[in-house]
C-alpha cells in the first residue's frame, strides 16, 4: 500500500487513504468507515508528503532547528517552549505554499460542495492510539470558507504540530519531535441539527456492560469546545437499552426533554456496533445528525491505556490551550471575586491587632493565617496561573489575524496599565525626589543604607530617631512609613519587606538620580501606536468579529495586569502570616523558650505548639548554613558566553549583582547588572537602577522581560544556573538583541602570562 | 512568588545542579578532538592573519598539539615571525544540515619548532600514530615539526554557547 512521495492529495474513501503513515490515523479511520458503508462527510486528505514538500521548499526546517536547538528541550521551561512555539507558528503562517501545491489543493477543493463550509483538521501519523491521544492538542479549524482561508487553515494546522502542548506531550511520550509529520483533512461540514460524542464502552470502566452517548444541539464543536453542557445517556452495550439519562444545559438552563428520541439512540447504538466490528475496538466517535442522516465525523480508540499520571499530564497540556469561553469565565471570576477578596483579606489581616492576643489565641491566629496562605496558594495555581493564558490567547489571536513581522507586536497593546507595582514605584520615586531636596537627610539615608549592622525592630526604632533628628527627617519618616504600610506589606523570597525598611534607603538615594526625560513622550507615542494597532486588528477580523476581538483584547489586558497584581496581594497574605509568626517567636524568645534563628514558614507548627503549651520543650532553630556558591564547574572550566532568550533589546555592560534576598537590595548600585532566579513583582522597584537583567527563568512574557522592555533596558533570560555560574562583581556584557551574556573581557592575558613565564 | 509550574519530566521543578551538569567539558573537548584529525591553524605576520588546514595529533592531557609543515610554506614563514597561534577544530562537516549541532574548539597557544634528537622522534611518532600516511612527509628534510603548547580552549556549542577550559599538564 505504498504511496508515491508525490501523492499530495488523497480523497477520503480512496484506497491509499488507508495508509495511516501517509494520511494519519484520523484520515485512515475515515476512509475505513467509508469503505465499511458508513456515512462520512465528503473531503480529502493532504498527505504527510505535502507537508514535507512544503517544508522542503521553505526555510522552516532552519527556523525549527534554531528555535528548538537553542537549548535542550528538557531544560526549557514551558514558557520558553511557548515562546518558541509562537515564533514557529508565526513563521508557518508567513510562509507561502509552493504554487504547485496550491494548485493541487484548489483542484481538490473544486470536487467539494461549494455551498458547505469546511473543517480543516489535523491527522498526524502518531496521533491517536489506545495508549495515547493527541485529541485537542493539535489544531482543528471549523467553518472555513474561501480558498485563501483554507490555505491559511492548513498552515495553522501544520504549525500546531509544533505547539507548546504538542511538543511537551511528544516529549512525554518519548516521540522525537523532529521526526513528526502531519497530514491534514479538509472535509465538508454537515449542517447538524444535533451532534455529539459516543463511546462504545464506558471510558471510566470498560469492563461493564455500558456505552455512553452525549448530544448537543447544533455542531459537534459546541460540545468539544465546552460551549454547551451535553445531554448524556448511559445505554446497555449488549441491548442498547437506556439505563440513565442526564439532562444537559440549553440557554443556560437545565431542561426536561431529552435531545434524542429512542429511535435516534437506537441508530447510534447500532452505529457504534458497526464501527466496532469494522475496527475491532470500541470507538470514541464524533457524530452529527441532519434530516435523519447520521454521519460519523471521526472514530478513534477509547484511550484506555493511559496511566493516571499520563492522563493527568495530557490534561495539563490541554490547559495550555484554554478555550475562549473558559478564559472568559476565569477572567470574570478572578477579577470580580478572587482578587477583591484577596485584597480585602490582606487589609483585614493587616488591621488586626494581634499584639494583645494571649499565647494560645496567637497560636490559633498563626494557624489560621497559615492555612489561609496555603489555600490562596492553591487558588493561585488553579485560577490565577491559568488566567495568564489570556495574554497568550490574545497573542495568538492577534498574530493569526495580522501575521505581523514581529510575533510579539501584540504586547504594545498591553502596555500602560494600572498595575499595583506602578503605583508603588511612583510613590517610591516621589519619596526619592523629596529626599533629593534635603542634602542632610540624603546624607543620613546614604550612611544608613550601607550600614549592615543589626536588623531588629529595636534597631529600626533607633534608626528612626537618628533620622528624625535631621531637619525634615520627621516629615520624611511619616511619608516613608505611609509608603511602607501601603506598598511594602508583602514578601520576597520568604522574607517580609517590612522587616528591613532601611534596605530601601539605598534605592531612595539612587532613584532620584535617574533621568526620566522623554519617558512621558515615549508613553504617548506607545499609546498612539497601540490605538493604531488595535484599529488594524479590528479591521482585520472584519465587522462580524469586532466584538469578539474587543473582548479578546480586554481579557488579554486583564490577564496581563492581574498576573502582576496577584503576586503582590498574595505576598501581603504571606507577610501577615510572617508577622504573626514572628510575634509568637519573639514572645517565646523573650521567655527563653526559643533560641537560634528567626522562624521560617516550615517552623510554624513548632512555634504554634509551644504557644499552646507553656510546658513545651525549649525550641532551638539552627542557623542556616551560609549558602556556598555552587560552581558546578571544575576550577579550570569557566563559562565565557552564556546563551539565553533575547527578552528585551539593548546592549549593556556592567558588574554583576546577584540578588537572592532583601539583603542584596542594600548593595545594589546604579548600573549594576541584576542577576537573579526570576524578577518578582514584589521587587521590581529595584529594576530602575539596573543597566540590564539576567534571569534563570525564561520567557518573553514573564515579569522580568516585561519590566525590562517597559524601562528600555536589555534583558536576557532562560540562562540555566545564571545565579550559580555568574559571581557578584563579574564584568558582564548583556546583548539583549541576541540573548548572549559574555563574562569578562575578550583579552589574551592568560596567554601573555603563560608565554612570559617560559624561559 | 509561586513559579508557574513546569510540565513533564524535567519540567517538574528546577533540576538539581548535580543532575544538570553534563559530561565534563574536558571529555567533550577530547571527544571532538579524537573525531577530527584535521584543524585550521591560525597564524599571523606581516600585519596579516592567515589560516591553513593541518593534520595534527594531540597529547593525552590535551596540553600539546603537534603538526608538520614544509619549510617553504607561508605558514612556516609566519610561524618564524610570531609563535602565537590558534587552532580551530570543529565537526561542521558532520552537521551541514543543522548548525545548532555543530561543535567547535579554538585552542590558543604558542608554537615551537621541534629540532632533532629524541624530542623529534617522540613528536614525529605521535603525529604518525594518527596519520600513518604522513610518515614519509614528516621525515622529509624539508619538513619542520611544530608543537603547540596550549594555554586554553574555547569550546562552542549551539551556535553561541562558549566555555573556557584550561588543560593541566600531566606530570612526567
Amino acid at each position: 500500500m505504498d504511496s508515491p512521495e508525490n501523492t499530495w492529495i488523497v480523497s477520503l474513501g480512496e484506497t491509499p487513504g488507508l495508509n495511516a503513515a501517509v494520511v494519519g490515523g484520523k484520515a485512515a479511520s475515515l476512509t475505513r468507515l467509508i469503505s465499511g458503508g458508513i456515512e462520512v462527510p465528503s473531503g480529502f486528505c493532504l498527505t504527510v508528503f505535502a507537508y514535507q514538500y512544503f517544508l522542503a521548499q521553505s526555510d522552516l526546517p532552519k527556523v525549527l532547528q534554531m528555535e528548538l536547538g537553542r537549548k535542550p528541550l528538557d531544560k526549557m521551561r514551558w514558557e520558553e517552549i511557548w515562546d518558541a512555539a509562537l515564533r514557529i507558528r508565526s513563521a508557518f503562517l508567513k510562509t507561502p505554499l509552493p504554487p504547485e501545491l496550491v494548485e493541487t489543493i484548489y483542484e481538490a477543493l473544486r470536487q467539494l460542495n461549494p455551498q458547505h463550509p469546511l473543517a480543516v483538521r489535523s491527522s498526524a501519523p502518531d496521533e491517536d492510539s489506545a495508549q495515547r491521544s493527541f485529541a485537542g492538542l493539535h489544531e482543528s479549524i471549523v467553518n472555513v470558507q474561501g480558498q485563501q482561508s483554507v490555505l491559511r487553515a492548513i498552515r495553522t494546522v501544520w504549525a500546531s504540530l509544533w505547539s507548546d502542548a504538542a511538543l511537551l506531550y511528544r516529549k512525554e511520550l518519548c516521540l522525537d519531535p523532529s521526526k513528526s509529520r502531519m497530514a491534514v483533512i479538509v472535509q465538508e461540514m454537515v449542517p447538524a441539527e444535533t451532534a455529539g460524542v459516543a463511546f462504545g464502552r464506558d471510558p471510566r470502566n470498560q469492563a461493564v456492560d455500558r456505552e455512553i452517548v452525549e448530544a448537543v444541539p447544533g455542531a459537534c464543536s459546541n460540545l468539544v469546545d465546552g460551549l454547551l453542557e451535553p445531554d448524556r445517556w448511559i445505554l446497555r452495550r449488549s441491548s442498547g437499552e437506556i439505563v440513565e439519562w442526564q439532562a444537559g444545559e440549553r440557554n443556560a438552563e437545565r431542561h426536561d426533554l431529552p435531545l434524542l428520541n429512542d429511535g435516534e439512540l437506537r441508530v447510534l447504538h447500532t452505529r457504534l456496533g458497526q464501527v466496532e466490528k469494522l475496527f475491532g475496538w470500541p470507538p470514541d466517535m464524533e457524530w452529527a445528525e441532519q434530516g435523519g442522516t447520521l454521519s460519523v465525523l471521526q472514530a478513534r480508540p477509547i484511550t484506555s491505556g493511559l496511566t493516571d499520571s499520563q492522563s493527568d499530564e495530557r490534561r495539563w497540556y490541554l490547559t495550555l490551550r484554554p478555550k475562549f469561553m473558559q478564559l472568559r469565565r476565569l477572567a470574570e471570576k478572578v477579577s470580580t471575586s478572587l482578587i477583591p477578596e484577596l485584597d480585602r483579606l490582606g487589609h483585614q489581616l493587616a488591621g488586626e491587632n494581634i499584639a494583645t492576643l494571649d499565647d494560645p489565641t496567637l497560636a490559633d491566629c498563626i494557624e489560621e493565617r497559615r492555612s489561609s496562605l496555603i489555600s490562596w496558594r492553591e487558588i493561585y495555581k488553579k485560577e490565577f496561573i491559568p488566567l495568564a493564558h489570556g495574554v497568550r490567547y490574545f497573542g495568538a489571536y492577534y498574530n493569526d489575524a495580522l501575521q505581523p513581522q514581529d510575533p510579539y507586536e501584540f504586547m504594545i497593546l498591553l502596555r500602560g496599565q494600572d498595575f499595583l507595582a506602578s503605583h508603588r514605584n511612583a510613590a517610591l520615586q516621589k519619596l526619592a525626589q523629596g529626599a533629593q531636596t534635603n542634602p542632610a537627610l540624603q546624607m543620613k539615608l546614604t550612611e544608613h543604607a550601607m550600614d549592615l549592622s543589626g536588623r531588629s525592630a529595636e534597631s529600626w526604632t533607633h534608626l528612626k530617631k537618628k533620622i528624625a533628628d535631621v531637619q525634615g527627617g520627621e516629615v520624611f519618616l511619616v511619608e516613608f512609613e505611609r509608603f511602607l504600610a501601603t506598598f511594602m506589606d508583602t514578601s520576597y523570597n520568604g522574607e517580609r519587606l517590612l522587616d528591613q525598611p532601611d534596605a530601601l534607603f539605598n534605592l531612595i538615594c539612587q532613584l532620584e538620580t535617574i533621568e526620566h526625560e522623554g519617558s512621558t513622550h515615549r508613553r504617548e507615542n506607545e499609546k498612539a501606536t497601540a490605538t493604531a494597532l488595535e484599529q488594524r486588528l479590528l479591521e482585520a477580523v472584519g465587522t462580524s468579529r469586532k466584538e469578539e476581538a474587543r473582548e479578546v483584547i480586554t481579557i488579554g489586558r486583564l490577564s496581563w495586569r492581574l498576573r502582576d497584581d496577584d503576586n503582590i496581594l498574595l505576598g501581603r497574605i504571606e507577610s501577615q502570616f510572617l508577622r504573626a509568626l514572628h510575634l509568637g517567636a519573639n514572645r517565646l524568645r523573650a521567655t527563653g523558650r526559643l533560641s537560634g534563628k528567626n522562624p521560617s514558614e516550615n517552623s510554624a507548627p513548632l512555634i504554634v505548639q509551644a504557644l499552646q503549651n507553656a510546658q513545651h520543650d525549649t525550641i532551638h532553630l539552627d542557623e542556616d548554613q551560609p549558602e556556598t556558591i555552587q560552581h558546578h564547574l571544575p576550577p579550570n572550566e569557566t563559562p565565557r558566553q552564556l546563551i539565553g532568550q533575547p527578552a528585551s533589546p539593548g546592549l549593556a555592560e556592567g558588574p554583576a549583582r546577584v540578588v537572592n534576598g532583601i539583603e542584596d537590595f542594600r548593595n545594589f548600585q546604579r548600573g549594576d547588572i541584576l542577576v537573579c532566579e526570576s524578577i518578582q513583582p514584589t521587587m521590581t522597584h529595584l529594576v530602575p537602577l539596573a543597566s540590564a537583567i539576567v534571569e534563570r527563568r525564561g520567557g518573553m512574557l514573564i515579569h522580568g522581560a516585561i519590566i525590562a522592555r517597559e524601562l528600555g533596558i536589555p534583558c536576557v533570560n532562560g540562562i540555566a544556573n545564571a545565579t550559580n555560574v555568574i559571581c557578584a562583581g563579574d564584568q558582564l556584557m548583556v546583548d539583549g538583541y541576541l540573548g548572549i551574556v559574555t563574562i569578562g573581557a575578550p583579552d589574551f592575558e592568560l596567554e601573555g602570562q603563560a608565554f612570559s613565564e617560559q624561559p | 512568588m509561586i513559579e508557574e509550574p513546569a510540565l513533564g519530566s524535567g519540567f517538574e521543578a528546577e533540576i538539581p545542579l548535580s543532575q544538570q551538569s553534563e559530561e565534563p567539558l574536558s571529555l567533550r573537548i577530547r571527544r571532538l578532538i579524537d573525531s577530527q584529525p584535521f584543524a585550521v591553524l591560525c597564524t599571523q605576520g606581516e600585519q596579516h592573519p592567515y589560516g591553513s588546514l593541518v593534520a595534527y595529533s594531540m597529547t593525552e592531557d590535551l596540553t600539546t598539539a603537534v603538526f608538520s609543515t614544509p619549510v617553504t610554506t607561508r605558514k612556516f614563514q609566519l610561524l618564524s615571525q610570531s609563535d602565537r597561534v590558534a587552532l580551530l577544530i570543529d565537526n561542521r562537516s558532520q552537521h551541514l544540515d543543522n548548525m545548532m549541532n555543530v561543535e567547535a574548539v579554538t585552542a590558543t597557544g604558542q608554537a615551537k619548532r621541534v629540532q632533532g634528537g629524541r624530542d623529534l622522534e617522540y613528536w614525529s611518532q605521535l603525529l604518525i600514530a594518527r596519520h600513518g600516511y604522513l610518515s614519509n612527509f614528516v621525515h622529509s628534510p624539508t619538513v619542520a615539526l611544530f608543537c603547540i603548547e596550549i594555554v586554553r580552549y574555547f569550546h562552542v556549542v549551539r551556535f553561541q554557547e562558549v566555555q573556557q577550559w584550561i588543560p593541566q599538564k600531566i606530570p612526567g
